[in-house]
């Protein structure tokens, strides 16, 4: 990993600060107890919940901040900030909560904060893990310059296969034209086509070259080499799909549910304050 | 042998058409992507040997698929007979039968008509973006999310509070739109009582009003029975919110948790600092049962007009007689007794045997003379001397005298003083008569002390687990002077205040006293607090 990144910030400033918030949090919670057991509505759940909710803010603003070029405190410290002291955020929310849930806002806003807590870890786990991968799926390559070298092979592979029997010509042919790269939310995150026609293609390939004439054997050979190199050069394209729309898909969850449970949360208060 | 006219139909760089025309003599016309096929087609749509032109048994030019497929008009055939203006799709290719001139039999055109797309592109069409649509498809959740949320969860709960019509016509419905902002389960004291919120939520943003809670609970008693030190008491208690509220220590929406709060800290609000509240009182500060509380009071009921009831410290022990009417050494009444048999009548008497246990809570019922006293002791007296005795019903003193008036008229007196010394007097106190009083003495009225505790509760039941004598001293007592009630110390054997001790259960201001029991009760008040079983002094009948 390298050094200097979001999570040993300044010497894991946020994250020491992190632990003695939900250190203070436990301590607070195990310490005043009111007699009909921990709430949101004692004092000890008022204080944890004025502090939760202005984290909320806090860790929405952030969405604001990493879009600004000028702001106070660099990115990477807020982003540092942001995965610690959420977790933290999680750990005084439930606190608050006393325990009790049920089918009511107040839980429906504890359950919105957990989807944006759990897809930010996915988030983190996503930006720690693929990046890297990704480099060496790709090298210097780029995805239009796959796509350029497979489009080659295609060309080489049919004018191979345009001297060969029907059967193989047929397989080049629906390889080539049939086989897609990352179509579909769900394939681009499986990072594989079911069924591919190109893995198909190699696979009948190598059983398929024993009738031939001696003239047509050596061209099946050189025609199965390309297709396994243009099978790599699919799978390597999917790949890097695979780890781009990952790297964003958790973002389907932990936006809208971000903006869900701001409203939530409002709708909490006023509720609480409404109704004493 | 076929002779044909081919005219293959290219187009140039300008995009125009260009023919070639080809003399084609063979048996058979092969269409195919081999290059012995008589056409050669190198496109990879096109199969090995694809399509063969011949003549067949009726001496008529047909085009016979092998391997690959021909339509025409869409339609897929096997065998087409040629004939002039037919249009047939092989493959890619589209042969259209042209006037033959008069030197071959047949002439065709063929043109490439779906030219294979570029490579490159079609890849690229066949590739998506990653996640395409996201910042839409994020949009659009967000604001169905908050919209969805905004309606259910906050418009329609207001709707209901802020429109009046709204709010009654949801009245009778079981629940409303505000339920989902109930923050917990419900006591099962209130189950019947929350089809609507507004039922206790009477006004938007203000707290449960007492009102509320009166508007079924119409006997509760107050605290103090002055109202105004009860008002100025809460004011000073609840310095921050002003006054004192049902709510305060009614919490719902807490259930399992008890309705009422079972913790001291409402209580040493005051009573840590009594004198902030009523500088005139003579109360202590109590903080802690263990630590702070001072020792008992029994509650004696008193004969003198101007107060009904004396409370005497434990502690002054010249005070704690009971004047109840009766002789009763309980020692002579506990474990192995004689009975009615002499010595050959000795067994077992337990407690239970004159004081009977009543309701759940294990109070006890008063103590009858016919119910246990006559299982031992005879109903009759018998008086006078050995050779002129009298057996005279256990009755009421004027109709004892009546029966010695009409039995020995004359011995009158003497029986009398021997029913004041050994009959009556046996087990009752007696009192002079006054002057010009029919009878020569009465028997005092019998008046035993059923509630020692007034102020406070106890539960027998939860005890049951210990002997009677661990906290009732009634083994040495010789007289029914003796007040054999536990002090605070008893109680601190088993029980400590505020936080568990060691082998000593907690034990709350509320494990004793009960918050509505009002004060400075009349003795009535007192008595009817808890229905007659718990009255201070109930009066014996004789029979």
């Amino acid at each position: 990993m390298q050094r200097g990144n979001i999570f040993d910030y300044k010497n894991y400033l946020y994250f020491k600060l992190a632990v003695v918030m939900i250190l203070i949090a436990f301590a607070a919670f195990m310490v005043f107890e009111p007699a009909v057991g921990h709430y949101g509505g004692s004092w000890i759940g008022y204080g944890l919940g004025t502090i939760s909710a202005l984290m909320v803010l806090w860790m929405a603003w952030y969405g604001v901040r990493k879009r600004r070029y000028r702001s106070a405190g660099t990115t990477q410290g807020w982003l540092s900030a942001h995965i610690y002291l959420g977790t933290a955020l999680t750990v005084i929310v439930t606190l608050h909560s006393g325990f009790h849930f049920g089918f009511n806002i107040h839980t429906l806003a504890y359950g919105l904060l957990l989807v944006v807590v759990v897809s930010g870890f996915f988030g983190n786990y996503a930006y720690m893990i693929y990046p890297r991968q990704m480099t060496e799926n790709m090298g210097e390559d780029s995805l239009d310059g796959l796509l350029l070298r497979i489009a080659e092979a295609n060309k080489l592979a049919r004018q191979i296969a345009l001297l060969m029997p029907d059967d193989i010509n047929n397989i080049v042919t629906h390889a080539c034209q049939a086989t897609h790269i990352g179509v579909g939310i769900l394939e681009q995150l499986r990072g594989f086509q079911p069924n591919c026609p190109s893995a198909l293609a190699v696979q009948k390939l190598t059983t398929m070259g024993n009738h031939l004439s001696t003239e047509q054997r050596k061209l099946h050979r050189e025609l199965y080499s390309i297709m396994v190199r243009r099978q790599s050069l699919v799978k390597r394209a999917r790949q890097d799909l695979m780890y781009r729309s990952r790297l964003g898909f958790w973002l389907y969850f932990h936006v809208p549910f971000a903006i869900a449970l701001l409203v939530a949360m409002t709708a909490h208060i006023i509720a609480v304050f409404f109704y004493w | 042998m076929i002779h044909c006219l081919l005219i293959k139909i290219t187009t140039n760089s300008r995009n125009l058409p260009v023919r070639s025309y080809h003399t084609l003599t063979a048996e058979e016309l092969t269409f195919g992507r081999a290059a012995e096929c008589s056409v050669h087609l190198p496109d990879p749509r096109i199969a090995m040997h694809h399509a063969v032109i011949k003549r067949m048994n009726d001496e008529q030019l047909h085009i016979v698929s092998i391997n690959g497929e021909l339509e025409v008009d869409g339609a897929i055939q096997q065998t087409i007979i040629l004939t002039q203006g037919q249009q047939i799709m092989i493959g890619p290719y589209q042969l259209t039968m042209e006037p033959a001139p008069p030197d071959v039999d047949i002439a065709a055109s063929l043109t490439l008509m779906h030219r294979l797309p570029d490579d490159f592109q079609d890849l690229k069409s066949r590739t998506h973006d990653p996640l395409p649509n996201a910042s839409s498809f994020k949009r659009k959740l967000s604001a169905w999310m908050a919209g969805l949320i905004t309606l259910i969860f906050l418009a329609l709960p207001l709707a209901q509070n802020l429109i009046p019509q709204l709010r009654t016509a949801m009245t009778d419905l079981p629940f409303g739109f505000d339920r989902v902002w109930s923050p917990g389960h419900f006591s099962n004291a209130h189950l019947r009582f929350i089809s609507q919120c507004s039922n206790c939520h009477q006004t938007l943003s203000r707290r449960v009003t007492d009102q509320a809670c009166l508007k079924c609970h119409t006997d509760t008693a107050p605290h103090i029975a002055d109202k105004n030190l009860e008002l100025r008491a809460f004011k000073t208690a609840r310095l921050s919110t002003g006054g004192m509220r049902c709510a305060q220590c009614h919490r719902e929406h807490k259930a399992p948790f008890s309705l009422a709060q079972q913790d001291n800290a409402n209580c040493i609000k005051c009573h840590g600092n009594i004198k902030t509240v009523n500088p005139n009182t003579t109360l202590k500060n109590i903080h802690d049962f263990d630590v702070d509380h001072p020792g008992f009071k029994l509650t004696f009921k008193n004969n003198t007009k101007d107060a009904n009831i004396e409370r005497i410290p434990q502690s002054d022990k010249a005070r704690l007689i009971e004047k109840s009417g009766i002789k009763f050494p309980h020692s002579q009444h506990v474990g192995l007794v004689q009975g009615p048999g002499g010595m050959w009548d000795v067994h077992e008497l337990p407690c239970s045997a004159c004081h009977h246990q009543d309701g759940k809570e294990m109070r006890f019922k008063p103590v009858s003379f016919k119910r246990d006293c006559l299982s031992c002791h005879s109903q009759q007296l018998v008086v006078g001397p050995p050779k002129a005795r009298l057996k005279i019903p256990h009755s009421e003193e004027n109709n004892v005298f009546n029966q010695l008036k009409v039995y020995a008229p004359k011995q009158q007196l003497q029986y009398s003083e021997n029913l004041k010394s050994d009959g009556c007097g046996y087990c009752h106190d007696i009192v002079d008569s006054k002057k010009g009083d029919a009878l020569p003495w009465h028997i005092a009225p019998v008046s035993i002390n059923q509630d020692w505790f007034s102020k406070a509760h106890f539960n027998h039941a939860s005890h049951r687990t210990h002997k009677c004598q661990s906290c009732h001293d009634v083994d040495h007592s010789e007289s029914s002077a003796d007040v054999a009630m536990p002090d605070r110390k008893s109680c601190l054997r088993c029980h400590s205040g505020n936080s568990q001790k060691y082998k000593r259960i907690p034990s709350t201001c509320m494990s004793c006293h009960d918050f509505h029991n009002s004060h400075t009760m009349s003795e009535n008040e007192v008595e009817n607090k808890s229905g007659n079983t718990k009255s201070i002094a109930t009066k014996v009948k004789p029979n």
